[in-house]
């Protein structure tokens, strides 16, 4: 019985080591290439100096304070999201006028590229945190709002038929059964906006050259230093892909079993 | 081949011979049909009945060629099977009509397979519409029909490529027993006007008795075959058959077969159950 | 949907204006005079929030300028290259980990991963590799919209219910018959979902490249209005790219959206 376990934990694990393995061979290969000369290593720096210069952006960029207030402009965006987005969904959802109304033009919204106001912003708002946290806030709006009202309508009729036999009000209604009914949805909603926030705030301080990890990018492709220019985009990705795990788990501990 | 007519009329179009199917599963190798041999003669409508789980879906999957880790021979009208084969038509137990193709072009399917020209094929399919009673329907999509309709279409399509064995994996198991039953006298009345040999694989007693001629009942794991019953009752027949006397003396016959089987399979399942982690939500 | 409707019980003769479209108007109304009142005010700084007059004054200039069509030519040359090059090799990957569990299991979480990252951050690499013209756009669109494409067009394969895979196979149908009548139409909503997603993210990704670094293209006069302070000309830029976006994206998902009533 022993040796088929092993044998299935064997092919659970060959997999992903399999992906591993070309991902690094492709950076062996790139690296050798480079030093072969077939590639110019004025366009793609070798991969060894890349992972060199990790420590030298850390330390001399000041990247631990640029990582802490890029975070701060997610998690105010992130804050007014949730309030906003929410109460909007909920709004919506109490007054099926208010829905029908302007629940189309939510969508479009959501299919528009928001992020492209950011010129308009800056006029607004000035070249500024307030631009960039507003920017993470609109643009990612729309998914909350319409998960939210996803998660209301969404509820069983069944439960909603339970809480009328208990001859609920309503607002004991909407707090003991709608709203618990939709969390796990709204929670969704929560989670997309928070990453299309993050996505709009590294881009926007990118482009508008000011504040956390974007303007670091741009500040070394400035400079010219090809090596950090890189090493700072594999560091951007790797706290995107950090921040998307972290909020996965997050979800998945806050949503109740069902 | 060079018996006379006769001789042929009675040739089995179906043969089943020694089918052996293993399966490996994380706890150990499972046998799902052993050594099953049995053979359909043309025009005759034959029901395989099992409890769930016993190995019948292996065995509609072999026969129609879709598993072929098998040991043992099958063959039609003396050709060995090596894949799905012209001669025998699946119809599923699961919903499956092309929910983007409208009635007609579902019924059409196979034919726009073979490369017949499409003003003859759409007579073809509105042909088969018409015999399972969907005339009508012929351009609406799937979504709009119910349950029972949408498994009439899959039918009209199977029968549209003209099938010598309709070969029937539960097909109304999906349907509401009322439903179910209509159907049963449609596919009745359909199998009867076409002379359609016909090799259905069943759990239910009511409809292997109301339709077949022969039923093959099957014992739970490993897939036996337990006995075979001829049912002598007379045709045509309808569903209103249900209620004579010789029908329920089949059925309780069968079921007494069955009944030990279908206990041993529900006693294994609760072990299972008992003797691994919950069941996947 | 109007199926449904007719099936169900013939609409009612509907009364001129419903109350929702009364309410939309209201909305509109309301959001307009304010603005204008806004705008007469003068709370604001000069042009932050410019006179419908002058947005609908720049509004018909662009409308009627040449100029502005070069640009949308350019940049719509743009992002349909960004979608062919990056849709047709996401699908590709996409259907490839879709049908091999190995090869899924051993790359699609890096996809899964990194498609909700910023691509924009990419910009400065793609202007070493395809110099500061159109190609370094095309690029970064391309990067954009090649993960939703894969990413939907796997989940789509696999998707794809077993039994109908089954009935292609127990008609004989050949390798092409099953790719062209069977795998593609089953799969045809996530694909048209995953191109919806890849445009807006291709548009997204071309038109912020353009505002960083470009001599021509929208995202080009956009940011050459913010940097000579026309107001007007910027809310009337943003009001057509807004509509064009929205209208391709409806476009897209009704072309996709046929028959999806279903079960």
């Amino acid at each position: 019985m022993s040796a088929p376990a092993r044998h299935t934990a064997l092919r659970a694990y060959l997999p992903p080591a399999f992906g591993l393995a070309v991902l690094v061979g492709f950076f062996v290969a790139v690296e050798i290439m480079i030093q072969g000369g077939i590639l110019n290593r004025f366009i793609v720096p070798p991969p060894s100096e890349i992972i060199g210069s990790f420590g030298r952006v850390i330390v001399e960029e000041h990247i631990f304070s640029r990582f802490m207030l890029t975070l701060g402009e997610c998690l105010s965006a992130g804050v007014m999201l949730t309030v906003f987005g929410v109460a909007g969904g909920v709004l919506m959802h109490r007054f099926k006028l208010l829905q029908q109304a302007c629940e189309t033009w939510v969508a479009a919204m959501a299919s528009a590229p928001i992020v492209l106001m950011y010129p308009l912003f800056m006029v607004i708002f000035g070249r500024s945190s307030l631009t960039i946290v507003m920017i993470g806030f609109i643009a990612a709006l729309p998914p909350v709002i319409l998960k939210t009202i996803e998660g209301l309508s969404g509820t069983r009729k069944v439960l909603i038929n339970v809480g009328k036999s208990f001859n609920l009000t309503r607002s004991q209604q909407f707090w003991k059964i709608l709203f618990p009914a939709a969390l796990p949805t709204i929670f969704v909603g929560i989670r997309l906006g928070l990453i299309f926030a993050l996505i709009n705030i590294v881009g926007v301080e990118f482009l508008i050259n000011y504040g956390g990890l974007g303007q670091l990018i741009n500040d070394l492709a400035e400079r010219y230093d090809l090596a950090g220019t890189y090493a700072a985009i594999c560091f951007v990705i790797l706290v995107s892909v950090l921040f998307f795990m972290t909020l996965e788990k997050v979800e998945r501990w806050l949503r109740p079993a069902d | 081949m060079s018996a006379d007519a006769s001789a042929r009329r009675s040739d089995p179009i179906l043969v089943a011979d020694d089918i052996y199917v293993r399966f490996d599963t994380p706890e150990g190798g499972v046998v799902a049909v052993d050594h099953m041999s049995f053979d359909v003669n043309p025009g005759e409508f034959v029901s395989v009945i099992g409890p769930s789980g016993c190995g019948k879906s292996t065995l509609f999957n072999v026969i129609g060629g879709l598993l072929t880790s098998h040991q043992g021979i099958v063959s039609v009208a003396g050709e060995t099977i090596s894949g799905p084969h012209q001669s025998i038509g699946m119809v599923f137990q699961e919903e499956s009509t092309f929910p983007w193709r409208t009635v007609i072009d579902n019924v059409a399917f196979p034919l726009e397979l073979t490369g017949m020209p499409k003003q003859k094929r759409v007579d073809r399919a509105r042909h088969f519409i018409k015999l399972v009673g969907l005339d009508g329907f012929e351009s609406r999509y799937p979504g709009e029909l119910s349950g029972g309709m949408r498994q009439r279409v899959s039918l009209a399509r199977t029968l549209a490529s003209e099938p010598k064995i309709l070969l029937m994996d539960e097909p109304f198991a999906a349907l509401d027993e009322q439903t179910r039953l209509l159907l049963g006298d449609k596919v009745l009345q359909i199998q009867q006007q076409l002379k359609q040999t016909t090799l259905l694989i069943t759990h239910n007693i009511t409809e292997a008795v109301q339709m077949s001629d022969r039923i093959l009942v099957m014992t739970y794991r490993p897939g036996k075959m337990k006995r075979i019953v001829n049912i002598d009752l007379p045709r045509p027949r309808t569903s209103e058959i249900v209620g004579s006397e010789a029908f329920g003396r089949y059925v309780a016959q069968i079921w007494a077969d069955l009944r030990e089987e279908a206990s041993r399979g529900m006693r294994d399942q609760e072990d299972h159950v008992l003797h691994h982690e919950a069941p996947a939500s | 949907m109007a199926e449904t409707g007719r099936l169900t019980h013939a609409a009612p003769a509907a009364p001129a204006l419903s109350p929702v479209t009364l309410l939309r108007i209201a909305i509109i109304v309301t959001v307009l005079v304010g603005w204008e009142l806004l705008s007469r005010s003068g709370w604001l700084y000069r042009d932050v929030v410019p006179s419908w007059i002058a947005i609908g004054h720049a509004l018909f200039d662009l409308l009627t300028s040449g100029e502005y069509y070069f640009n949308l030519a350019v940049t719509a040359g743009e992002i349909g290259a960004a979608l062919a090059i990056g849709g047709l090799s996401g699908m590709a990957i996409g259907i490839l980990l879709g049908a091999n569990r190995f090869l899924s299991k051993a790359f699609e979480h890096f996809l899964y991963y990194l498609g909700p990252t910023p691509k924009i951050i990419f910009f400065p690499i793609m202007i070493m590799w395809f110099g500061v013209g159109p190609g370094s756009k095309i690029a970064l669109g391309t990067l954009s919209c090649f993960f939703p494409v894969a990413l939907s067009a796997a989940a789509g394969m696999r998707q794809i219910d077993k039994v109908i895979i089954k009935v292609g196979k127990s008609f004989r149908a050949s390798t092409m018959q099953m790719v062209w009548k069977i795998y593609l139409p089953a799969m045809r909503h996530p694909i048209i979902n995953g191109v919806r997603l890849g445009l807006g993210v291709a548009l997204i990704g071309t038109l912020l490249a353009e505002t960083k670094l470009s001599n021509k293209g929208i995202g080009f006069l956009i940011i050459q209005a913010y940097s000579i302070f026309d107001m007007p000309r910027m809310y009337a830029m943003l009001i057509v790219l807004f509509v064009l976006a929205i209208g391709a994206n409806a476009l897209v998902g009704r072309l996709g959206g046929l028959h999806t009533i279903r079960r």
